[in-house]
């Protein structure tokens, strides 16, 4: 037997519900993104504060993870120097404040790009909760009539 | 798209100009009044003029730092290191060691030579519907890519866009493994009103295809679209089951889709993909999110097939087909 709510408008409901599931998984993937820059952007902001503290404290002595949860005690010997990662895996030589500079611009870079992507998942969570009105209406007019 | 890559480029571009300027002031023995500096400072009009219609050489020299430049705009983008070097030397090939006429614009020169050079990395394109005319049909198009990536999307929006060119198309739902695929291309489907073949969740693959497959010979339909998994148990485990529904179905291209906000990570899976499965042409997918357009610029270089499509937002009509000459135009800002 079909009941009221999958009567008439049950078709209606299902569409409904397939762009909630769609849109819930694009939130979720944007969320995933925004997460991913943010984490960037702080590992960024962290690697600028131990740049600058290194150059003004020459010879420092600095724990070195490893891994397995194991660190080694290891003396800086050039902090002057910096290996950046800059793109494309290629890896260049920098001056400190150079990095600095460098990394710099990235976190501009990535405050512009989560700007951007903040501003879809409004949007998607927007339609998200319009959708869901929807729904929430014909499950009370199935429910009246 | 790429506003990040766009806007440094066009520095390299600014400077570029200033230098050859420079150096064509300096160049003619017959004027003296342009030493180096000079040509740099007085970046008008008149000087514009005076260059104009003189002959000069540029030497790597006068346009080495600039170039230095542009690679590190380059890399920093995530233009693979082999597609960076390819466009560094056509410049420098453009630029130098030719006796030339500037011509009435400098800017013009240095826009022309960047075009030349990028457009040398992007190869031609890949025009699907000639492609369709001109093979018997059905034509079997499979997919492939890591998870994530936006095959399914692509599929549908693929769909829409080839009925719309007058093709009728059929999908074979060929991803059975992840929960949620079935449903997920069913959904697409419909929406873009087009017949999808699937079987039950965890079904072979490879039968499923086949099935689209022999549905649209009994039906004339033009083209089967088929979808894979994206993960499967394991990335070799992945390789295997494409690498046997390539050997039972003869699917006439291949289409590797990967996301240009990947960057390197997505020419490097591109050359594994290509290396195992095989690869006909190219989907990158998300250049709408893409600010450094590193991915768009080095894939077809780096694998040696062309790009197909780009597809730039989350709705079905969100699908462009590639051309490099758009694609160049919208880096040097002119689209
Ligand atoms: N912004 C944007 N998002 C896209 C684009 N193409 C796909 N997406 C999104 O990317 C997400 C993943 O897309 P799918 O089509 O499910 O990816 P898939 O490759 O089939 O993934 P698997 O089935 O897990 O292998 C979805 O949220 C899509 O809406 C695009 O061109 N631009
Ligand atoms: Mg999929």
């Amino acid at each position: 037997m079909v009941s009221k709510v999958d009567g008439t408008d049950s078709r209606e409901v299902q569409a409904l519900q397939a762009y909630l599931n769609e849109y819930g998984q694009q939130a979720e993937v944007l969320s995933r993104q925004l997460d991913f820059m943010e984490r960037q952007r702080m590992e960024s902001m962290a690697a600028i504060d131990a740049l600058k503290a290194l150059a003004t404290e020459k010879q420092s002595v600095i724990l070195v993870p490893i891994g397995g949860g194991t660190t080694i005690r290891a003396q800086i010997i050039d902090p002057d120097n910096v290996l950046v990662n800059i793109g494309a895996d290629v890896v260049i030589k920098r001056k400190n404040t150079e990095a600095i500079g460098f990394l710099e611009d990235r976190i501009k870079e990535l405050e512009a790009l989560e700007k951007k992507v903040a501003d879809s998942l409004d949007q998607v969570r927007g339609q998200i909760n319009e959708i869901a009105k929807r729904i929430d209406q014909e499950y009370r007019k199935a429910q009246a009539g | 798209m790429f506003d990040s890559l766009k806007n440094r480029i066009k520095t390299v571009q600014e400077k570029l100009s200033i230098n050859i300027q420079a150096a064509a002031l300096t160049s003619p023995p017959s004027l003296d009044e342009g030493k180096g500096k000079q040509g740099k400072i007085r970046l008008t009009e008149k000087v514009r003029t005076l260059v104009r219609d003189r002959e000069l050489i540029l030497s790597e020299k006068d346009i080495a730092e600039p170039l230095a430049e542009l690679e590190l705009v380059l890399l920093e983008n995530d233009v693979a290191f082999p597609t960076t070097e390819a466009i560094i030397s056509t410049l420098r090939g453009e630029l130098t060691g030719k006796r030339r006429r500037i011509g009435s614009s400098i800017d013009t020169l240095v826009v022309e030579s960047l075009r030349s050079a990028l457009r040398g990395v992007l190869g031609s394109g890949f025009d699907i519907t000639t492609y369709l005319r001109t093979h018997e049909k059905p034509v079997k198009i499979l997919f492939t890519g890591v998870n994530g990536t936006g095959k399914t999307t692509s599929i549908a929006k693929i769909a829409y866009f080839l009925r719309n060119k007058g093709f009728s198309v059929v999908i074979a739902s060929g991803d059975t493994y992840r929960a949620g695929a079935q449903e997920q291309l069913s959904t697409l489907a419909q929406r873009v009103e087009t017949k999808v073949i699937q079987h039950q969740p965890g079904a072979d693959p490879t039968a499923v295809i086949f099935d689209a497959v022999q549905y649209a010979n009994a039906h004339h339909t033009d083209v089967v679209l088929a979808d894979t998994a994206g993960r499967f148990h394991n990335r070799a485990n992945l390789m295997n089951q494409l690498e046997k529904i390539k050997r039972v179905i003869k699917p006439d291209l291949i289409i590797y889709v990967d996301e240009a906000v990947a960057g390197n990570d997505a020419v490097i899976r591109a050359e594994e993909f290509n290396r195992l499965v095989g690869t006909d042409a190219i989907m990158l997918t998300k250049a709408d999110m893409d600010m450094k357009g590193g991915a768009a610029i080095s894939i077809a270089h780096t694998i040696g097939k062309p790009i197909a499509f780009l597809g730039t937002g989350q709705a079905y009509e969100d699908l462009k087909p590639f051309s490099p000459d758009v694609l160049v135009g919208e880096i040097l800002g002119e689209a």
